[in-house]
């Protein structure tokens, strides 16, 4: 099969069937069996039993470097790959799932908590062991042609079709939503989901018939349509106000349309827009990664909780805080930002000449020691402890309630993000922002050209923090009581992954990356289990793929192309480092092109 | 770039800020603060009165628990210097192969313990035990070089470690979905409960064999790096990896080798963990994990014998002082704000002497 040897096939099927076994282990079939996206058959479920073979299809017809020549990989003897590598990764999973059956599900359980009796009816199609295994391995292998298909058919039928699937996929998702939208608007939501369900036939067909048809239009001619619009949009200032309005005014009535379920996980999503805006300009314009962010959080959300006259949670009943004010929440919001911003500089300046790695770890320390004082006993007269505190402010203004109306909510926090982005997009083309871009790509050199590190490090970590605690603000007005559960690592870790989600340094990044990583969870409840696993996942994936991001920002840093490994004592083979990284990395200066939106 | 001269001449063209050495000024502040701190604490915790104050039973009890915790915490930091000395990075889910080992053993050990085996045959049972550990650790961490680290070992430093980070989360939530939520308990077997008299002090029999086994296995891996032909390729490819390979060293095979013995040593110290603490989750791996990189670098991250030093030194600060200086400020339950201390030592060590105690101290290396 030309260049593709029938050993990397093998290899490859059995990839597959790992990944299968892997989903099985992990729960993720179970949970998913009976989520349907299309009609009553084609559920997440059975998708990811499709997944693992049309993935590693798609990975094995990449194309190959051959004698110093990219050669791909021909549509017929794409298929045919991916139609043996389906087989083969089949094959092994059913057979393993003999093997499951004759051990005997309940003995693997006490290891394996997600094998059960169900797993294996549903990985048979409720057949059985032998008669169901045939549909299996048939799905498996029609992963594998689907996979090979995507890898190497032409690209006017191969991207059409994609967007079309994707779509597709992403609207049967999107179910507990868009129903509601349509009904909102005064449509017939009947023809395109089931009650309470998925997508119907015919509404998937017309989704994919429009998706599609919009994918081939804008790549038209070779992309002169999309290129016409995108030269449109960069120099006519009218086009960019007018998007930009656009996009305004479906934010503004985004609620009304939604309900207040929705509006509750965007009200959610605004918060780690805020974080993840905060965290873009310690982590993406200054180049410091920081992983004590959670510090700010937890800052903002106790400090605004003492500011606005909360009360601590005792044994008893109520007591009042040591340190406390009754202050308007409008007042006080600007005293924790400002505050913040002190503790960001506190915090930087001990770290000011550490770089890189053992940064990020002495934040993490420093974020850890945060919330371990704020779940101790030792904390309690002041801020509640394990207790926490209740009360806090609804912030109404003009007769709106934020804390117990999540569409109201969602439009204070709204304001916020719009402030945020709008001083992190000034920041990000200000002398301030190109002091920190030059920073981060180098800082030996930056320093020689007249810029003072010390002062834009602690800039960015004050400017960080300050927009972090606003995030703190918003949550604690949101839930109203305070408790120390609420802060760990995992905040940290989860602002970082939807800034490196979106792409480190872009503004649209960060909105993006809080959508799918916070958004999609909160909509569909069954992922809430599964949530740090995607967030793990992703990183992992998002590092090794796509290290510029989703949406990537083209003047971003290249602090993940090259690094300050030239400051370092160990960095002696920097400069080899640094060619190979380029080479390496997709984004090393072959990047999209694009300009943040703004 | 630390001396001062190099100050002296930013000094020359900056402004106020850059000028003032206030930097080194609060540092001076901040350590003459921490030492009144520990002093004044430990003072007044010595001094409280005879019936609310530790007994010196208790003092010893402490020190050796601290010994025992700290001898665990310095196998897992030398899974961290091992890999941080040949590939410079921070391997952040070293907790979470750790955390694995203990599951593969509890599996055994919770069916051994049905069937009687465990309490029959205490040595054996111990020792397969351990060995079940160490290859499911190994397998963990093989593979994770493998899938998570290999494709980007040309990247930038931040590159690496954000998956590292992720590859942690990863690993602690497919533990959650493979073997349950709940906490289980680790059986021990019956020779191993209750304690041994030795100088006089009744010790835990669990934390003697921690001790012994902790020694064991720190004097082979000693020998293994400084004896065997693996042993000098790998200081040869943490000493230049490029030069390394051009002599013929096969620079992969060296870094697989490197994090399955970091495995290895996860995996006893994930059986001697859960021997200690009776229980296994997947949870377990963060705090242990953070501990054993905050000891590394404590001890110098990048020396075998560093490690093993930092380690003891961090169980004993975590487990004195709370007690000893906390105490004495009257801070109720001092024992929660334990971890806090672990951190605090981490962001200490690495403000004031980056370069670890037996590390050669230098600043750029950060």
């Amino acid at each position: 099969m030309g260049t593709i040897s029938s050993r990397s096939i093998v290899r490859t099927g059995l990839f597959a069937c790992a990944g299968s076994i892997y989903i099985s282990l992990v729960g993720l079939y179970t949970k998913f069996a009976d989520l349907a996206l299309v009609g009553e058959q084609i559920t997440l479920g059975r998708v990811l039993i499709v997944a693992p073979a049309l993935v590693a299809a798609y990975a094995v017809t990449r194309p190959r470097i051959v004698a110093g020549e990219r050669r791909s990989v021909e549509l017929g003897s794409g298929v045919v790959v991916g139609a043996v590598v389906g087989l083969v990764g089949g094959v092994v999973f059913a057979l393993a799932l003999v093997f499951a059956d004759w051990f005997g599900v309940d003995r693997i359980r006490e290891v394996f908590v997600a094998v059960t009796e169900p797993l294996l009816d549903f990985l048979t199609f409720d057949k059985g062991i032998p008669a169901g295994l045939p549909i299996l391995i048939v799905l498996y292998a029609a992963g594998g042609v689907i996979g090979g298909f995507a890898r190497t058919a032409p690209a006017v039928v191969r991207k059409p079709v994609s967007v079309g699937v994707l779509a597709v996929l992403l609207l049967g998702l999107l179910q507990r939503i868009i129903p509601i939208v349509f009904v909102e608007l005064g449509f017939e939501a009947d023809w395109l989901y089931r009650p309470a369900s998925g997508l119907t036939f015919g509404g998937a067909a017309v989704v994919f018939a429009i998706a599609a048809a919009a994918d081939a239009i804008w790549n038209r001619d070779g992309g002169r349509t999309r290129d016409r619009v995108r030269s449109t949009v960069d120099e006519a200032p009218a086009a960019r106000v007018g998007l930009f309005v656009a996009i305004l005014a479906v934010l503004t009535i985004l609620p009304l349309l939604l309900g207040t379920v929705i509006s509750e996980v965007l009200g959610q999503v605004m918060i780690y827009v805020l974080l993840g805006l905060g965290l873009n300009i310690v982590v993406g314009y200054a180049g410091l990664l920081d992983l004590g962010y959670v510090a700010f959080f937890a800052f903002g959300t106790y400090t605004t909780a003492l500011l606005t006259g909360a009360f601590l949670n005792t044994t008893t009943g109520a007591a009042e805080p040591v340190l406390s004010a009754d202050l308007n929440f409008y007042v006080a919001v600007w005293i924790v930002a400002l505050l913040a911003a002190g503790v960001g500089l506190l915090i930087g300046a001990p770290v000011l000449r550490l770089r890189g790695d053992y940064l990020a770890i002495v934040t993490l320390g420093l974020g850890e020691i945060v919330t371990v004082i704020t779940a101790s006993k030792w904390a309690q007269p002041l801020i509640g402890g394990p207790q926490g505190m209740r009360g806090v402010t609804k912030a109404e203004l003009f007769g709106f309630n934020f804390q117990d109306n999540p569409q109201h909510f969602y439009y204070l926090a709204l304001a916020f993000v719009v402030l945020a982005a709008f001083v992190s997009w000034r920041l990000s083309t200000s002398r301030i922002g190109r002091a920190w871009n030059a920073m981060r790509e180098d800082e030996q050199v930056a320093d020689a050209m007249g810029i003072s590190t010390t002062r834009f490090k602690l800039l960015a970590f004050a400017l960080g923090g300050a927009i972090g605690s606003l995030g703190g603000a918003l949550f604690a007005v949101s839930i109203g009581s305070v408790t120390p559960a609420s802060f760990g690592i995992l905040v940290s870790i989860t602002a970082l992954a939807v800034v490196v989600l979106g792409g480190l340094g872009s503004i649209p990044g960060v909105v993006v990356g809080a959508l799918v990583l916070i958004g999609l969870p909160g909509l569909l409840r069954e992922f809430e289990e599964y949530r740090e696993l995607i967030y793990g996942g992703a990183l992992v994936a998002i590092m090794i793929l796509r290290p510029q991001g989703l949406i990537p920002n083209v003047r971003r840093s290249r602090e993940l192309e090259e690094e300050e490994v030239t400051q370092d004592a160990w960095g002696k083979e920097a400069s080899g480092e640094r060619e190979a990284a380029a080479a390496v990395l997709p984004g090393g200066g072959l990047g999209v092109e694009r300009e943040d939106i703004g | 770039m630390a001396t001062a001269t190099d100050e002296q001449v930013r000094g020359a063209h900056l402004g106020f800020l850059d000028r003032f050495p206030w930097r080194r000024i609060v540092l001076i502040i901040l350590s003459i603060a921490i030492l009144a701190v520990v002093a004044i604490g430990a003072y007044k915790t010595l001094t409280l009165p005879a019936d609310e104050r530790y007994t010196a039973t208790t003092w010893k009890n402490f020190i050796v628990l601290g010994l025992a915790q700290g001898a665990i915490i310095g196998l897992i930091a030398l899974g961290y210097t091992l890999v941080y000395g040949i590939l410079r990075m921070i391997n952040f889910a070293h907790g979470e192969v750790f955390m694995f080992g203990a599951f593969g053993a509890f599996f055994f050990a919770d069916a051994w313990e049905q069937s009687g085996f465990l309490d029959s045959n205490p040595i054996l049972s111990m020792g397969l035990l351990l060995v079940i550990a160490m290859l499911t650790s190994m397998g963990i961490a093989v593979l994770l070089e493998r899938i998570a680290y290999r494709p980007l070992r040309n990247s930038p430093r931040l590159v690496p470690l954000i998956t590292a980070i992720g590859a942690s989360l990863f690993l602690q939530n497919t533990a959650r979905g493979f073997f349950g939520a709940q906490s289980r308990g680790f059986g021990v077997p019956a020779a191993l409960e209750g304690t041994w008299t030795i100088f006089g002090i009744p010790v835990d029999r669990i934390q003697v064999v921690v001790l012994v086994t902790v020694v064991v296995a720190v004097t082979c891996l000693t020998l293994f790096v400084s004896r065997t032909t693996t042993g000098k390729s790998m200081r040869a490819v943490a000493a230049d990896s490029e030069i390394a390979s051009l002599m013929g060293i096969r620079v992969d095979r060296v870094i697989v080798t490197t994090f399955a013995i970091g495995g290895l040593l996860a995996g006893i110290a994930a059986v001697l963990f859960s021997l200690t603490f009776e229980t296994v989750s997947f949870t377990m791996g963060f705090r242990p994990g953070i501990a054993a990189f905050t000891a590394a670098v404590l001890g110098g991250i990048g020396s075998i014998s560093g490690a093993a030093l930092g380690g003891v030194l961090l169980g004993l600060l975590t487990s004195l002082g709370p007690a000893l200086i906390l105490t004495g400020y009257g801070i109720p339950s001092s024992f929660q704000l334990k971890d806090a201390f672990t951190f605090l030592v981490l962001v200490l060590v690495l403000i004031f002497r980056p370069g670890g105690l037996l590390g050669s101290g230098e600043a750029e290396k950060v």
